[in-house]
């Protein structure tokens, strides 16, 4: 019965899934060891697909020499300011690193240099239209997050950015969207019709 | 031409299946496709179910949409509920449009005007203009009322409550198929090489081509009666044109048709709103993926296959047995089951036995609508059209209350809104008691002492002078036919019909 294979199916995938909601790092327990910085300003406004966003970052020398020992990776992130967060669920900020929505674009993963690192940066097409700030997550040699940087402050109040999004829309999508639309209408006046001239032939 | 002698009206056209005096037919073959009696059955389950996958083809591609057009979670909800608050004047208006103009020209007309709502979703750019799109998709739900309608006309109180149940149930199936269909062509335009923002307005195109040619179908190859067309009957004199406030005035007055419009918001309504909000429960409460709750949401819509069908041949079993009252008595029970495991859903805490009440609960939910239409037919014979709207309007307005009052907001978590829900369904069931046809009982009262037969009743709906005119002929047709609702303990009572079925 399609119930029963239904619960099987649906049942296994489910287990599986188990594992990726397991307890992660939480964001909390990181330390800011990296300064980050980029090419945008307070408030630029900057459109998806064309304009660009270069990002420079290195390590902290405040912090006492081995801290970074254990850096093997550091991957950059788009991520979204509270403003762009507000009755949106799905972009949430959730301290367990493994819930967090916070960031969702991957900007660049490149390994870990203490200095001289930078990276230019497309917008993609698929960034929605919103407020945003840079973050980097440094991982260790398992794949843990051990570190962090980013552009803003920690109430994520200072130096954020606007992308603009692609609209997705075509010239072509457009007339074929109009023309269908009309001749539905124009299809049915001309049913009505036949129907009608029909209704006249059968009182003669 | 005023000449009322059935033998010599119409033209009694050899039919591939066993009709009855009203050449409806009395057995349902589901692989046929003989003409009219099941084709009229494919065409208006397959029409019904290409709007019903265009009304929920948004949800699943959500998480895109609500990227390009910038949408709050107040906004998705929104227009979640715009989309199911559109049918619930549309199906009463469709009801008055069967009535008058017959099920072929009343949905064709509305399917090809809901269309071009589908077509435009791929050019909206605002929130504002994917609620209107959202909304005006949904009218296309009205076409549930055409579907029952057509299989009402088209099939004898025998096997009404089958037919009515499958052409429902799979035409319900849209709602879960279109949680798979639409992230796949998604997936493939996007892997063609439209980028996402491009990609899911290409992919509405599917929808509303598939609306617009089971349209068309509907219009060429479809058929209002067993005998012919509204038009062609009209002409004819065979079926009296009626007059919309008389139509109007039996259904309104008729206590049954508002019962029924209240129950089945707490079925079918229960069933919408569970459509829209089940993904995203198991998506927050559990923390699958978003693909995962996709699959789990399309489950509950794909249960439609066999368990609305259920229902309506459930009705038509008890029926046999106990008539009327056995329809009415195993509605209340699946029903009220239904609720108490809404009730359970919400109190599970696990994630697998969250899925295996929400199928069982699906199961019982979708029977209840097939049941509800065991019952709706026999309402009545004059008002069948207005009568099906309301109860299909019905079922709206329970969506959209249910949505409202709990599912909105931060006021109820989720899990609290769907216990509750359970609650309200059990209450709202409870109406069911006091449904009573003199002629056949209700659920606690056998049929009247008074000897009032199924003529009486129907004859109920019609003035001396209509009469006089012989308007009222399919209707004592009709009461004819439907002295099997007073189940097998009663002998078949004398009926007032004199044309013998063909064979």
């Amino acid at each position: 019965m399609a119930t029963i294979s239904d619960i099987f199916v649906v049942t296994t995938i489910v287990f599986s899934c188990f594992e990726i909601t397991a307890y992660g790092a939480l964001f909390s327990s990181l330390h800011q060891t990296l300064i980050l910085n980029s090419s945008t300003s307070q408030g630029q406004v900057l459109q998806a697909g064309e304009e660009q966003v270069t990002i420079t970052w290195s390590l902290n020398k405040n912090y006492p020499t081995g801290t970074d020992s254990n850096y093997k990776i550091v991957k950059v992130k788009l991520c979204y300011a509270p403003m762009s967060q507000l009755d949106r669920g799905w972009r949430k900020s959730n301290d367990n690193l493994n819930k967090d929505k916070t960031c969702q674009f991957n900007v660049v993963t490149k390994p870990y240099k203490p200095s001289n690192n930078n990276f230019t940066w497309t917008i993609e097409k698929d960034v929605p239209s919103a407020s945003y700030f840079i973050r980097a997550y440094v991982y260790d040699y398992v794949g843990e997050v051990v570190a962090f940087g980013q552009t803003t402050d920690s109430h994520k109040k200072t130096n954020l950015f606007q992308i603009t999004a692609i609209t997705g829309r075509h010239v072509a999508i457009n007339v074929c969207a109009a023309c269908f639309s009309a001749f539905s209408v124009i299809s049915l006046i001309g049913f009505y019709l036949v129907e009608k001239r029909k209704g006249k032939s059968l009182r003669r | 031409m005023e000449n009322m002698d059935l033998e010599s009206k119409s033209v009694h056209r050899d039919f591939v299946l066993p009709v009855d005096s009203e050449d409806k037919a009395t057995k349902f073959r589901v692989y046929s496709v003989s003409a009219p009696h099941m084709r009229a059955f494919h065409l208006s389950w397959i029409s019904f179910f290409a709007c019903f996958v265009s009304t929920f083809a948004a949800p699943p591609l959500v998480p895109i949409i609500r990227d390009n057009l910038d949408l709050t979670a107040t906004d998705i909800g929104n227009a979640g509920i715009a989309a199911v608050s559109g049918a619930v004047f549309g199906r009463i208006a469709m009801g008055i449009a069967c009535d008058l103009f017959g099920s072929r020209l009343a949905s064709s007309a509305l399917i090809l005007l809901t269309a071009p709502a589908v077509f435009l979703t791929s050019i909206a750019n605002s929130a504002v203009s994917f609620l209107l799109v959202r909304f005006f998709t949904g009218f296309s739900l009205a076409t549930f009322v055409s579907t029952q309608f057509w299989m009402s006309s088209m099939f004898s109180a025998k096997v009404v409550g089958t037919a009515n149940g499958i052409a429902g149930g799979w035409g319900n199936l849209g709602g879960g198929a279109t949680q798979l269909i639409m992230p796949l062509v998604f997936s493939l335009i996007h892997k063609i090489g439209a980028t996402p923002f491009t990609a899911w307005r290409i992919a509405f195109f599917i929808p509303a081509l598939f609306q617009a040619l089971s349209a068309y179908a509907v219009f060429f190859f479809g058929q209002d009666m067993p005998d012919g067309d509204y038009a062609k009957l009209h002409k004819s004199g065979e079926k009296h044109k009626d007059n919309i406030s008389d139509v109007l005035y039996h259904a309104v007055t008729n206590y049954r048709g508002w019962i029924l419009a209240l129950t089945y918001g707490y079925c079918f309504g229960v069933e919408l709103t569970v459509d829209n909000i089940i993904a995203q429960y198991f998506f927050d409460r559990f923390n699958v993926n978003l693909h995962t709750a996709g699959i789990i949401a399309a489950s509950f819509g794909l249960a439609n296959l066999f368990s609305r069908p259920g229902g309506g041949t459930l009705s038509d079993i008890m029926a046999k047995r106990f008539g009327m009252r056995g329809r009415l008595w195993a509605l209340w029970i699946m029903q009220t089951l239904g609720g108490l495991l809404c009730v359970l859903l919400g109190k599970v805490e696990s994630l697998s036995g969250s899925i295996a009440v929400m199928l069982v609960f699906s199961v019982f939910c979708q029977a209840a609508c097939g049941l509800t239409f065991g019952v709706v037919p026999f309402v009545s014979r004059r008002s069948l059209g207005i009568i099906s709207g309301m109860t299909g309007g019905g079922g709206n307005i329970g969506a959209v209350l249910t949505q409202v009052i709990f599912f909105r907001g931060t006021r109820y978590s989720t899990e609290t809104g769907i216990t509750y829900m359970g609650i309200m369904i059990i209450c709202c069931t409870l109406p069911i008691m006091f449904i009573y046809f003199p002629q056949w009982g209700g659920m606690f009262y056998g049929p009247s002492s008074k000897g009032l037969t199924e003529e009486d009743y129907y004859m109920k709906e019609w003035s001396l002078k209509e009469k006089e005119n012989g308007f009222h002929q399919s209707s004592m047709k009709f009461a004819g036919n439907s002295t099997s609702e007073r189940g097998k303990k009663v002998e078949s009572a004398p009926t007032p019909i004199d044309g013998t079925p063909n064979t």
